[in-house]
């Protein structure tokens, strides 16, 4: 039981949004729809949700096909990223709403009790008498998260919920959220642009790209193993480093070269690489400050800018015209123009075939 | 550039009631001095008061009460302009119906600088911004990040500018056309010594940018230092739980003559000199400690607290284990190596070097 996509398409106003999308969300995946702004994938959630409609293809829920249903007719809840609360209702009318509209007849009993759970759940409940524009803007979205939970539907379809809360507020409500979906059952489908988002919560994700997704599965498994260096690339935070390297032979080891310095063993799987040119992948936290094993390659740089990131540092370092990423996991300081050596694990990088850039292997 | 001082400044958007003890204060005695050549965040959630704050600096608004100097001289009731400040907004500021290079030297040509100095003045900035390969253009052409750039690069063109104030000015910019701008910010900062001070809500921001982070709560500063001592010793729970991702872990204790601290059922043991020196204070006592300073164990250990799993979050680097604690849920950080479930038990040890204790929310001091 779940969702399941088929063969979907849409085309709007000549240009592919989405091109043959097929996927499956089960029973109990928290799925999250990854990807930069403008690709599709919010109008991949609303074709889903019953919003929009489809160019080609269908949608099953439960194996029952809704493509041509309304929104209305499919028992669904929706949270925006915009909060949408009607602004002369209080916080407990705006929850009560969709049950007071609703196919099923709740009584008012019913209702009451519907309307303190969920507040009380997202942590409202003292403000249930108050107006929306009495309330912060992370109050609102509680209330639209509440309203949607209110109804009890099996799916749940969210389009950036945290995208308009400050920094501390997205923190504190993706713990929730994945405590309170947990607890739901049925499943959820969630886009947003931040790789943070499928980290903290998800147990699936799919990275979509021109229209397709390139890549779907648990959350763990395409962090570990991307197929392609642009779901490496995005589905990491910060970025994966990717460099340009070449294949050199030298005293009957084979290596990949990014430049003098940088050049990692691959004699272990010279025979999967063909070719002249690669890239090569590696997360930032795989870069050390300190050479932690003898293995390590010793690399010169200069520092750009290190930035504090929550309890982390992330150092920019320019190396040889290429800049690297390494992640210090404490809060220190350094200077821009700061002479810096880091040291790369040889056992910690993708190769990614250069044209197609698809995974080579993993080392 | 300059030395700029607040004191003792007070602020109400009403203005001052006949009885002052109802006047609504948004900023309540405000003291501080930033040093000239400070590069100096202002950072704190919405409503805070850290705009306001950054205005009465600007010359936007003249406070309730109080006092604005800059390099000792009252400037309080100073505009902008006579200050000789530079503001950079959210919004790039820019004239549309000129070039690049118009833009930049509009405030020179208002001074009446003869044309040989402006041209070379502007040239001069265009090479700091990494702008001069845009000189020619329209504006209307550039991206939002070029256009704050020529925005910043107009705010400095002048020589005898003060300061230079930013409020939020990376929140329309790209994300990926940040950091170039994030960098050059810094760099220029440093590298021209310019009193510089950027309001922020992102911690992210306000850390990579300033050495001296002024955090503000509800119309007060709660600490003003470096960021690292933010993250190390915070003066406020509210410093603890604002920096820092996930924040500092803070819960009601009581502490004993001998040295155990006890919370929700369970206790551990920290050094009786420490503990002699809370137990005078006896009330009510909060400790805290940061998630990075609690070292998960998955087997039992000596002086550790266990409890049950109640998340796991795994950002890739590192996993963030929070365990339940009757109320309270604690939050440690655990190498990505291990494995450990929902509904496992942990054994936390923490640092005791990083242990803070706290007294109606102001940190306590020890005596070594």
């Amino acid at each position: 039981m779940g969702i399941r996509v088929e063969n979907l398409t849409k085309i709007h106003q000549g240009v592919k949004i989405l091109d043959n999308v097929n996927l499956v969300v089960n029973e109990g995946d928290f799925s999250v729809l990854l990807a930069p702004t403008g690709s599709g994938k919010t109008t991949l959630l609303r074709i889903i949700a019953g919003i929009e409609k489809p160019t080609s293809g269908k949608i099953y829920y439960d194996e029952v096909d809704v493509t041509k249903l309304s929104v209305q007719d499919r028992n669904i809840a929706m949270v925006y990223q915009q909060f949408v609360n009607y602004p002369s209702f209080t916080v407990y009318e705006n929850i009560a709403s969709p049950l007071r509209v609703s196919k099923t007849k709740y009584t008012e009993a019913e209702i009451d009790e519907k309307v303190r759970e969920n507040a009380k759940l997202l942590g409202i409940s003292h403000i249930l008498d108050h107006l929306p524009e009495e309330i912060s803007g992370g109050q609102q979205q509680r209330t639209a998260l509440a309203r949607a939970l209110a109804k009890g539907t099996k799916y749940v379809f969210l389009d950036e919920p945290l995208a308009n809360l400050d920094y501390k507020l997205r923190e504190e409500l993706r713990g929730e959220l994945k405590l309170i979906f947990r607890e739901k059952g049925g499943a959820i489908i969630y886009a947003t642009p931040e790789p943070i988002d499928a980290m903290g919560m998800a147990s699936h994700v799919g990275f979509i790209h021109e229209g397709k997704i390139m890549q779907y599965g648990p959350v763990k498994d395409v962090y570990q193993n991307p197929q392609f260096l642009e779901v490496g690339e995005y589905f990491s935070n910060p970025t994966m480093n990717i460099l340009e390297g070449k294949k050199v032979e030298e005293d009957g080891r084979v290596y990949i070269q990014v430049t003098k310095q940088f050049k990692i063993d691959v004699t272990h799987v010279s025979n999967k690489l063909k070719n002249e040119k690669y890239y090569l992948g590696t997360h930032a936290h795989d870069i050390s400050m300190t050479k932690d094993d003898a293995s390590f390659v010793e690399i010169d740089g200069l520092v750009e800018l290190s930035e504090a990131v929550g309890s982390d540092t992330e150092i920019h370092i320019e190396h040889g015209g290429k800049n690297i990423i390494a992640l210090v996991q404490d809060v220190v300081s350094y200077e821009i123009e700061e002479p810096i050596k880091i040291f790369v694990n040889p056992r910690r990088f993708y190769i990614f075939e250069k044209e197609s850039h698809k995974l080579c292997t993993k080392l | 550039m300059a030395t700029i001082e607040l004191r003792n400044i007070w602020h109400s958007y009403e203005g001052l009631q006949e009885d002052d003890t109802k006047t609504k204060y948004v900023l309540e005695n405000i003291n501080i001095t930033y040093k000239d050549g400070a590069a100096v965040a202002l950072l704190g959630p919405s409503g805070c008061g850290k705009t306001t704050l950054l205005e009465i600096i600007s010359g936007l608004l003249i406070p309730t009460k109080g006092q604005v100097l800059f390099d000792g001289v009252d400037v309080t009731n100073l505009s902008a302009r006579q200050r000789h400040i530079a503001q950079v907004f959210q919004f790039p500021v820019v004239y549309e119906s000129m070039s690049v290079y118009g833009n930049i030297a509009f405030p020179l040509k208002n001074d009446g600088l003869d044309p040989g100095k402006i041209n070379k003045r502007v040239l001069e900035v265009a090479d700091i911004m990494e702008i001069t390969n845009l000189l020619n253009f329209s504006v209307t052409k550039l991206t939002s990040a070029d256009k704050q750039r020529v925005s910043l690069a107009r705010g400095i063109v002048r020589p005898d500018t003060a300061a230079v104030l930013l409020d939020e000015p990376l929140t329309v910019i790209d994300p990926k056309a940040q950091w170039g701008l994030r960098r050059k910010l810094k760099q220029i900062q440093k590298e021209l010594n310019f009193t510089m001070i950027y309001v922020t809500h992102d911690q992210h921001e306000a850390l990579t940018f300033a050495e001296e982070v002024t955090i503000m709560q509800a119309g007060h500063i709660n600490q003003n230092a470096s960021p690292v001592e933010l993250h190390e010793n915070p003066e406020t729970t509210f410093v603890g739980y604002f920096i820092g991702s996930p924040g500092m872990n803070i819960f009601d204790v009581n502490v004993s003559k001998d040295g155990i601290v006890a919370f929700q059922g369970t206790s551990l043991k920290i050094s009786e000199e420490i503990a002699k020196q809370l137990y005078e204070i006896e009330d009510s006592l909060q400790l805290g400690i940061r998630p990075e300073y609690i070292t998960t164990h998955v087997s039992t250990k000596d002086n550790c607290i266990s409890g049950k799993v109640k998340l796991v979050d795994d950002n890739g680097a590192y996993q963030i284990i929070t365990t339940i604690f009757d109320e309270i849920n604690i939050k440690s950080r655990l190498a990505e190596s291990v494995e450990v479930k929902v509904g496992d038990t942990v054994w936390l040890e923490f640092n005791q070097d990083q242990i803070k204790f706290f007294k109606e929310g102001q940190r306590i001091s020890f005596n070594k």
